[in-house]
């Protein structure tokens, strides 16, 4: 019947087909990734099969597990894409939020088996997603009224999300690096102003925090001042060689000798003028985007001024916004131009290179942090990591409510969610159990990854939770049960809502799909998930 | 495992672990041979042809072209090391090679990967601690210890036979960078020229400048004495704009007035030259138009002028320092400040490799840099000795950084076991187990170096263990009589830098590897 309407190659699955596809896509997708969850998780390889890219990253973040594999299920795609807007939103609990879904929709998969409508379920995790909602709500602490309470808040926070990385040795001297770095920012939350450099060598536990900003590879020309204190710096993105006149074929036509050499001296006075009109903004430092060649270098030595040439894009932008200064390419308005400004500039070694230090830059906010590792796979993987802890610690100073970790929120709203349940008459009760127990699988799962005992462990939490301790939650170091006010183990509440809307939403959606209608693929080899 | 097989399944869990760990042992195997002062050397063929000699674990694992992620990721370890310590390269891998090997023994008895990696980290920090304690502080100037360090790291090289001459040159052009209180040791002002011909007896250090191209033949001196040299960027031919130019020629006269011209511009700019009482003059490489021509050459050789051409922009920096002058990028700014000095500026022929330098020696106030003239009678011997020459350049860094020394022949690696197991003991549960176990792999540097040798490793190293538990800390294996001495007394160390910081390394890697459960393929 399709046949009539469809063109040829498109495909149509239908209810159950449909349905089913759905599931196996999702729950495949959230098994892929379930056992990276928690302190003990496991990282995966990522090999590329590219022939001319063979290169392979490690790596313990969902977020990079899911934007990497190839998927070519619908219901998985939606996976993926909640997966990274978590990442985007608040930059942790990206595994989680895949791996609720999945856990939603397995029980999702076991009601509808035992004919209960979509929608029916539906209207029933919409009810128990309501009670969650408000039970981390009322769980969730604020104290970013006590600089000292918020800062080991912080701490904590950022120790909790690096326990579960490869980071996890070394955590509280990298939640410390990271919170050192967030809160210089003083919360104009921009990460741009934290700079990132990985360099191989050296241990992990060398990678430390560096005031100011490092430009890496690039030194001043042969001559010129390698440190300057209470710098004025010009940024600019200019041509050094010569201003060409950009019609295309034009050419100078002269008869003689001497005229050539007439008109190559007043193409270098063209120069020299330019770099005195450089001169005249009153600076100490001009960097420039583009190549600066020998003439202006020696003019810039003889000055006294450090120039730098050709600093990539990134760095040239960063520069701006870190010196307070902009990015300019003319230069007839000196009075018009700010200038960026910093306390020091000098060079400083980092294992085998060298790299220039701008410190006590005029925003006091930026800084660096230097990563030192025995590979580029564990410098890659540190530094996704430390990107998640900052962006949880970001998200963290601008919503400052916490919630504790080690799965005791979520066994938390899975008793208010059960409780609710009874309250609720008709088979909607039956999805908001299901809503439940999916929300206790993500400590089990935890437990799992540890090779503990998880039945055991998760049904003593629900027991010591029933008993009114309500801040215990999973000891990972010792396989038991523990108060997590002690053990310091805090968790994001905009992270923790995050996964628990998103995910459920999706698993909403998906279960409403009865119908994939593939359209005809592109021709062109590839491989399926 | 090394190169031609492919991955493409997707593989779970224990699979993919072992599948890492096997690989890495394999690896770590393949390179064993070449540790110590008996190691033997490797020879390489590259896709290109060309052959390669080297018992540097670094450059050897460089070119292999390894397929296995966990095999990658030694190669990355020693490399790692490379920028770390600069030796110890082969160290490092045939360490991680062992302590998978004994990671895996605990995976068979139950223990959660995770736990392993974790108590291995905190094994590596208690021996390197331990290793802190008995490690001997030296003065970073004193010459003497420096020496035996470095002669401890060549010995196990191909040019172990030169020791004596290469140890002093690594030693002195390491510490006269560290004239004027510097204390931060950057190799790239150390310059090393590769030249064929001779023997590596015939290398020497020079306190000046070589560049390896000779002087322009020109008819120009080949050897100034008192010489003044200037260095310029800008270029000694016909005048060009940026701008496309052309020069119309209508008849024969003009044609004739066109080559007088430029005849006269150039010896303009040579008289300018001249002017500034310059006698050597090093022009730099230009990609938009000729530098020279033959005409200003010859202008130049008339004055009297020594010609260098063809200088790369990137050596600029280095030979201004160096000379104390300043670079020249346009005629006007030619001045006498500056120039730059050096009492004796010559031409040296380069016996059997046909080819000739310039030497520039008798500069005032040297020390910024330094060069080191490499001889060797091929290629192959050549290169080797440039990057044994290196390591023991990082040798020198590494006590200038952290001024401890260690005993070596394996005396750290067995000084670091036997602290572990002291520290075990005092412990119980899982952590002791895998303390013990970590202490058995460090064994494996002392078992590999006696193995090498060609003697009977368990009993050496139970021997070792002996002298050890007794409290000699400086025991160790002393290859070249195949007995297990005090290596302080027989001066054998070497940086404890590099002992703590491959053991560090290593178990990094290794801690990333066990954490591994699953290869998954991706576009």
């Amino acid at each position: 019947m399709e046949q009539a309407y469809i063109t040829e190659g498109t495909s149509i699955d239908k209810g159950e087909n449909a349905r089913l596809s759905s599931f196996v896509g999702a729950i495949a997708i959230a098994d892929l990734i379930k056992t990276t969850l928690g302190p003990r998780g496991l990282d995966k390889i990522l090999q590329k099969v590219d022939p001319s890219d063979q290169s392979i990253t490690i790596t313990n973040d969902g977020a990079t597990i899911l934007k990497s594999v190839h998927v070519d299920n619908a219901a998985a795609k939606v996976l993926v894409d909640i997966a990274k807007v978590q990442d985007e939103q608040v930059g942790d609990g990206t595994t989680s939020v895949a791996v609720f879904a999945g856990e939603l929709l397995r029980q999702a998969e076991n009601l509808v088996n035992n004919r209960i409508h979509p929608q029916t379920i539906c209207d029933g995790w919409r009810l128990a997603r309501e009670t969650a909602r408000k039970t981390l709500e009322e769980a969730a602490t604020n104290s970013s009224e006590d600089t000292e309470a918020f800062r080991k808040e912080l701490m904590e926070i950022a120790q909790t999300t690096l326990s579960s990385k490869m980071l996890t040795f070394e955590k509280a001297h990298y939640a410390k690096l990271a919170v050192d770095a967030v809160l210089r920012l003083k919360g104009s939350n921009n990460l741009d102003h934290i700079q990132v450099l990985k360099k191989p060598g050296g241990s992990l536990r060398d990678s430390y925090l560096e005031e100011g900003f490092l430009l890496d590879g690039k030194s001043p020309g042969v001559g010129q001042p390698r440190r300057i204190e209470k710098a004025k710096i010009l940024l600019a993105n200019t041509s050094m060689d010569t201003d060409k006149i950009k019609i295309y074929g034009s050419r100078v036509k002269v008869d003689s000798m001497d005229k050539v050499a007439a008109i190559e001296k007043a193409e270098k006075d063209k120069m020299r003028r330019k770099v005195e009109k450089i001169l005249g903004h009153g600076i100490s430092c001009f960097i420039n985007r583009q190549l600066i060649y020998n003439y202006p270098e020696s003019l810039f030595a003889g000055a006294g001024v450090m120039a730098i040439e050709h600093a990539d894009f990134d760095g040239i932008e960063r520069l701006a916004a870190v010196l307070g200064g902009e990015v300019v390419s003319t230069f007839d308005r000196p009075d018009l131009v700010t200038l960026g400004e910093c306390d020091i500039i000098e060079e400083v070694m980092i294992g085998d290179d060298k790299v220039l230090r701008f410190g006590g830059c005029k925003s006091g906010e930026a800084c660096s942090i230097v990563l030192r590792g025995a590979s580029s796979h564990l410098l890659d993987e540190a530094e996704r990591s430390l990107h998640d802890a900052l962006a949880i610690l970001i998200a963290t100073v601008k919503e400052p409510r916490t919630v504790y970790g080690g799965g005791c929120t979520e066994v938390m709203m899975a008793a208010a969610v059960d409780r609710a349940a009874q309250e609720t008459p008709g088979k909607r009760a039956l999805a908001m159990a299901a809503f439940a127990t999916a929300l206790r699988q993500l400590p089990t799962i935890v437990a799992d990854n540890g090779g503990y005992d998880a039945a055991e462990l998760v049904t003593e939490l629900q027991a010591a939770h029933a008993a009114g301790k309500s801040s215990f939650g999973l000891d990972m170091e010792k396989g038991c049960i523990g108060d997590m006010k002690e053990l310091g183990i805090r968790e994001s509440f905009a992270s923790k809502l995050n996964v628990v809307m998103s995910a459920s939403e999706a698993a909403e959606m998906i279960l409403r799909v009865d119908d994939i209608i593939k359209a005809a693929p592109r021709q062109r080899s590839e491989m399926g998930y | 495992m090394v190169s031609g097989e492919t991955y493409n399944e997707r593989s779970k869990g224990k699979d993919v672990r072992t599948s890492n760990i096997v690989a890495a042992k394999a690896l770590a195997n393949a390179i064993r041979t070449s540790l110590g002062p008996r190691g033997m050397d490797k020879l390489m063929q590259l896709e290109d042809g060309s052959v390669l000699i080297s018992n540097d674990g670094a450059t050897i694992l460089s070119k292999m072209n390894v397929l296995h992620p966990a095999a990658k990721m030694l190669v990355e370890l020693s490399q790692a090391q490379d920028v770390q310590a600069g030796d110890g390269t082969t160290t490092v891998v045939v360490l991680a090679g062992a302590l998978l090997d004994s990671a895996s023994v605990l995976l068979r008895k139950g223990l959660h990967p995770s736990a392993v990696a974790q108590y291995f980290l905190q094994a590596a920090e208690t021996a390197c601690d331990s290793l802190k304690k008995v490690a001997r502080l030296v003065v970073a100037d004193n010459r003497e210890q420096l020496l035996h360090a470095v002669e401890t790291c060549l010995s196990s090289k191909v040019v172990s036979q030169n020791t004596d001459l290469l140890a002093p040159i690594a030693v002195d052009s390491v510490l006269s960078l560290l004239a004027n209180n510097n204390r931060t040791v950057d190799l790239r002002d150390i310059r090393l020229v590769e030249q064929v011909g001779g023997t590596v007896d015939d290398t020497e250090l020079i306190r000046g400048l070589v560049l390896t191209k000779g002087s322009a033949k020109s008819g120009g001196p080949k050897r100034m004495e008192q010489a003044k040299i200037a260095l310029i960027q800008y270029c000694l031919s016909a005048p060009k704009t940026d701008m496309d130019n052309q020069v119309v020629v209508s008849d024969y006269a003009a044609m004739d007035r066109i080559l007088r011209e430029e005849r006269k511009y150039l010896l303009e700019q040579c008289k300018q030259i001249k002017k500034t009482g310059c006698n050597v003059l090093l022009i730099q490489k230009s990609i938009l138009r000729d530098a020279y021509n033959e005409l200003s050459l010859h202008f130049l050789a008339k004055m009297g002028i020594l010609v260098v051409t063809d200088i790369e922009r990137s050596d600029v920096d280095f030979i201004c320092r160096t000379l104390h002058c300043q670079p020249i990028a346009h005629p006007d700014q030619l001045d006498a400040n500056k120039l730059g000095h050096a009492e004796l500026v010559e031409d040296v022929y380069m016996e059997g490799g046909n080819n000739t330098v310039v030497q520039f020696t008798g500069i005032a106030n040297a020390g910024s840099t330094v060069t080191v003239l490499l001889r060797g009678s091929n290629d192959l011997v050549l290169a080797e000795a440039s990057r044994s020459l290196h390591d023991a350049q990082c040798v020198v860094r590494c006590l200038v950084q952290e001024p401890a020394l260690m005993a070596g022949g394996g005396a750290a690696e067995s000084q670091a076991a036997m602290a572990l197991r002291e520290h075990a003991r005092t412990l119980s549960g899982q952590d002791a187990y895998c303390l013990t176990a970590f202490a058995d792999a460090l064994e494996v540097i002392p078992y590999t170096l006696a193995e090498n040798a060609g003697q009977n490793a368990i009993q050496t190293v139970t021997e070792l263990r002996a002298q050890q538990a007794k409290g000699v800390v400086g025991a160790g294996i002393h290859v070249k009589t195949a007995q297990v001495e005090d290596m302080f007394a027989q001066n054998v160390v070497q940086p404890l830098m590099v002992t703590t910081s491959a053991i560090r390394l290593a178990t990094e890697t290794v801690a990333m590897i066990l954490k591994i459960d699953d290869l998954i393929v991706v576009r």
